[in-house]
């Protein structure tokens, strides 16, 4: 499904990649653990093509997808819910939802699309003549979720879902993707807490300065309790 | 009696021809953060393609009505092609582009007055004709540019609320980074914009052409106005900008009805500078956040 060589990527005069190699597979849940600071959300704006890589390939259902506009990756597929929500905030919930599925070949099944997100987030029904700029920190990644799911996706990449979200809502927003990984969508999920994720993961690469140091199944990661403790505090 | 129907019907009218001008700056204002100080190079591209279809082609004025539409259109697109699209998302985007926009409004006026010279003209009427209600004259005309300012409102608010591309604009206006992860092509929107405002300040010249007169350089009064409007309403607020047109066009001309014209403009002006004292964003705009 999503295929990614030797890719290295940064921001002007600094290189924050050096170099991953990475696959996701059909129906695959895999996770890319690793600290702060050391690329998860550059790799993932990479892969949804804000970020242009300075070499290496990216292939994504059958096609060379390297350097394409974000628009373009999206319509393709490949929809990137990212760090911080980013929703649109004079919008209503319904509106933002409806933004999801902006591609016009989804447009047209938008009442289908929507029927589908608010039952996974039936929370999302009373609050959808609201604005998003008025949502709660847990409302508001539910939005940035479903909107994402909105789009008729092939592979979604979800950056950091628990980011500055208290305990008990984090659990609710991690069993909801799990709900959307048994649909058979595969997901590319980056995180820095393995608790987590070990449910939803077929695989974890670990992430350390730029590079993929470590690949296991999600089971040998959570028996390892060295490399927990030295890489996830 | 006779007094404040004249001053009604001038508020309105004056409201309305505002209320064009002003809406296409305030969209291009809150989807590219860009003040286009060629939209009034845009509204004499409109006027002047009207005339030569009427006066050189001797087409009948709706014919000239399309055509200085979609000209003023196509002009728009043009422009951001060539001058805006290259600087998008650049450093120094805000000066480019504001050199740019005056640069393409300088070159316009001249190729005007190039090929239709100084002398002042005037384009026909779309309709003919007028009646007195209580001593005040109404003319179709007036009528006819009351009405398509009315149902372009409704039509544009309908559109940015409820259709895709509508509801695009407005969410490239408010998270570009998101709206590109929706697969909205976020240079094309802006294209949108651009045509749909050019077009906009087109179609007000032809109108406002047959009322005053039409010279290289008269789109400048319309599009300062239209400028004021747009700030007092709250810059890049549809909705604030069109009830804005409204207010400033019915106080001027009451103040010009029963204390006399040379009382309007000062005394409208008073008015926007108090009101932007007490809400320095203007009537709707409330903060930076409040956009399309």
């Amino acid at each position: 499904m999503l295929e990614v060589t030797d890719l290295h990527a940064g921001y002007a005069g600094s290189e924050v990649l050096h170099g991953i190699n990475l696959q996701v597979g059909d129906g695959e849940g895999v996770v890319v653990l690793g600290p702060n600071g050391h690329g998860k959300s550059t790799l993932l704006r990479v892969l949804s093509g804000l970020i242009r890589p300075h070499s290496g390939t990216v292939h994504f259902d059958g096609q060379d997808i390297t350097g394409w506009r974000p628009d373009l990756i999206a319509a393709a597929g490949l929809v990137h819910i990212p760090q911080g929500d980013l929703l649109f905030p004079e919008m209503t919930v319904l509106e933002n939802l409806l933004m999801g599925a902006y591609d016009r070949r989804v447009w047209k099944e938008r009442k289908q699309r929507l029927e589908h997100v608010l039952e996974l987030f039936p929370w999302l029904i009373e609050r959808r003549e609201q604005l998003a700029r008025s949502l709660s920190g847990g409302e508001r990644r539910m939005l940035a979720i479903g909107r994402g799911l909105m789009a008729q996706a092939k592979l979604l990449l979800i950056d950091e879902p628990s980011l500055g979200l208290a305990p008990a809502i984090t659990e609710r927003i991690y069993a909801s993707i799990g709900a959307i990984k048994h649909t058979g969508l595969p997901i590319l999920l980056a995180d820095e807490n393995a608790n987590h994720v070990a449910e939803l993961a077929d695989r974890a690469y670990l992430l350390e300065m730029g590079l993929l140091v470590r690949e296991c199944s999600a089971q040998e990661l959570l028996q390892d309790e060295t490399l927990l403790a030295t890489y996830l505090g | 009696m006779a007094e404040f129907v004249q001053a009604v019907w001038g508020g309105i009218l004056v409201g309305s021809v505002y209320g064009l001008m002003a809406v296409g700056l305030t969209l291009i204002w809150g989807a590219l953060r860009l003040l286009n100080l060629a939209h009034g190079a845009m509204f004499i591209v409109g006027a002047y393609a009207a005339l030569a279809m009427v006066a050189v082609l001797n087409l009948p004025i709706l014919a000239g009505l399309l055509v200085g539409v979609i000209a003023a259109g196509l002009s728009g697109f043009i422009m951001h092609v060539v001058f805006i699209r290259p600087v998008l998302g650049k450093p120094g985007f805000d000066t480019a582009t504001l050199i740019a926009t005056v640069g393409v409004s300088i070159a316009l006026q001249a190729a005007a007055l190039l090929v239709f010279g100084p002398s002042v003209k005037v384009v026909p009427e779309v309709m003919a004709g007028s009646f007195t209600v209580g001593g005040t004259l109404i003319t179709a005309q007036g009528l006819l540019v009351i009405a398509v300012a009315v149902i372009l409102f409704v039509a544009i608010n309908l559109f940015l609320r409820f259709s895709r591309h509508g509801m695009a604009i407005r969410a490239v206006s408010q998270q570009m980074e998101a709206a590109s992860l929706m697969a909205v092509p976020v240079e094309r929107t802006y294209a949108i914009v651009m045509v749909l405002s050019s077009a906009l300040a087109g179609l007000a010249g032809v109108l406002l052409s047959s009322f005053f007169y039409l010279s290289p350089i008269s789109g400048f009064n319309p599009m300062i106005q239209a400028l004021i409007v747009t700030i007092f309403g709250g810059l890049g607020s549809v909705r604030g900008t069109i009830v804005a047109a409204y207010v400033v066009g019915t106080l001027g001309s009451f103040l010009q009805v029963y204390l006399g014209a040379s009382w309007a403009l000062p005394g409208v002006f008073l008015f926007i500078i108090v009101v932007l004292i007490a809400r320095p964003n203007g009537l709707f705009g409330l903060a930076e956040a409040r956009r399309l």
